[in-house]
């Protein structure tokens, strides 16, 4: 579960960002980057003490003045699914075919570093 | 990516009991079709009035006429706008670049507004 992966699935999802100033932008996730920049939109924007609001139709956020995003609870459940499934995936493409060529381009997605408990009868070929 | 993903495991292709120790992948991972191109669209701002804010606090409101992908922005009839003494006031600077990577916060004019709060009608 990384961090950026987190955001990207929480596109179109509202959300609460506070920058490290102390202004929070609440809004809907538009897109972002791999430095986190993001984007926006109906964004309900406070002041850093929180006695001023803006609405905003849509706004950039510069990746590295944000301190924490607040993103909904059950996307950590999507993303979870999200991630077996591809892991699914991986694993019936290329455990198909036996023998053949075996180490063809690892198909590793996003946050699957384990590559599932193969691996031992693997690269011995040669004996 | 398939070659890193190759030389990887060749580096290490002993099928050492090692594996699966809960390494981080490789600080560079994450190839990720890089989205190299910009998440915000400018050219929609073009000849529009949008509000800019800095790192250090400071904020201007003017009319976007260029920008390049690295947030460096042209912008006409430039007015900064400055909260520090109590009641904020402008301050007119005319034709400027604004230099992106301090650039923080960039919003259309058009459309926003201050409001009261909005988070005392969901209480």
């Amino acid at each position: 579960m990384l961090p950026l992966s987190l955001l990207s699935a929480a596109q179109n999802k509202p959300m609460l960002v506070e920058l490290k100033n102390g202004e929070t932008f609440n809004g809907h996730l538009v897109n972002c980057d791999n430095f986190m920049n993001i984007t926006l939109r109906e964004v309900y924007q406070t002041s850093a003490d929180g006695d001023r609001f803006w609405k905003l139709k849509e706004c950039y956020i510069r990746g590295s003045t944000i301190k924490y995003l607040r993103v909904p609870d059950q996307l950590l459940d999507v993303v979870k699914e999200d991630q077996l499934r591809a892991r699914e995936a991986n694993r019936t493409t290329r455990g198909g075919p036996p023998g053949r060529g075996g180490r063809g381009a690892p198909p590793r997605g996003r946050g699957a570093p384990r590559a599932a408990p193969r691996g031992g009868g693997r690269g011995r070929g040669r004996g | 990516m398939a070659d890193r993903g190759r030389g990887f495991s060749r580096g290490r292709g002993a099928p050492g009991p090692g594996r699966g120790g809960g390494r981080p992948p490789p600080s560079s991972s994450e190839p990720n079709k890089n989205k190299r191109e910009a998440i915000l669209d400018l050219s929609k701002y073009v000849n529009e009035r949008i509000r800019v804010k800095f790192t250090g606090g400071r904020e201007v409101t003017g009319i976007l006429k260029g920008y390049d992908q690295l947030l460096n922005l042209v912008v006409d009839e430039v007015e900064e706008v400055v909260n520090e003494p109590a009641p904020s006031h402008t301050r007119s600077l005319g034709l400027a670049v604004l230099r992106g990577p301090t650039v923080t916060l960039v919003s259309p004019v058009d459309g926003s507004e201050e409001i009261a709060n909005p988070f005392l009608a969901q209480e």
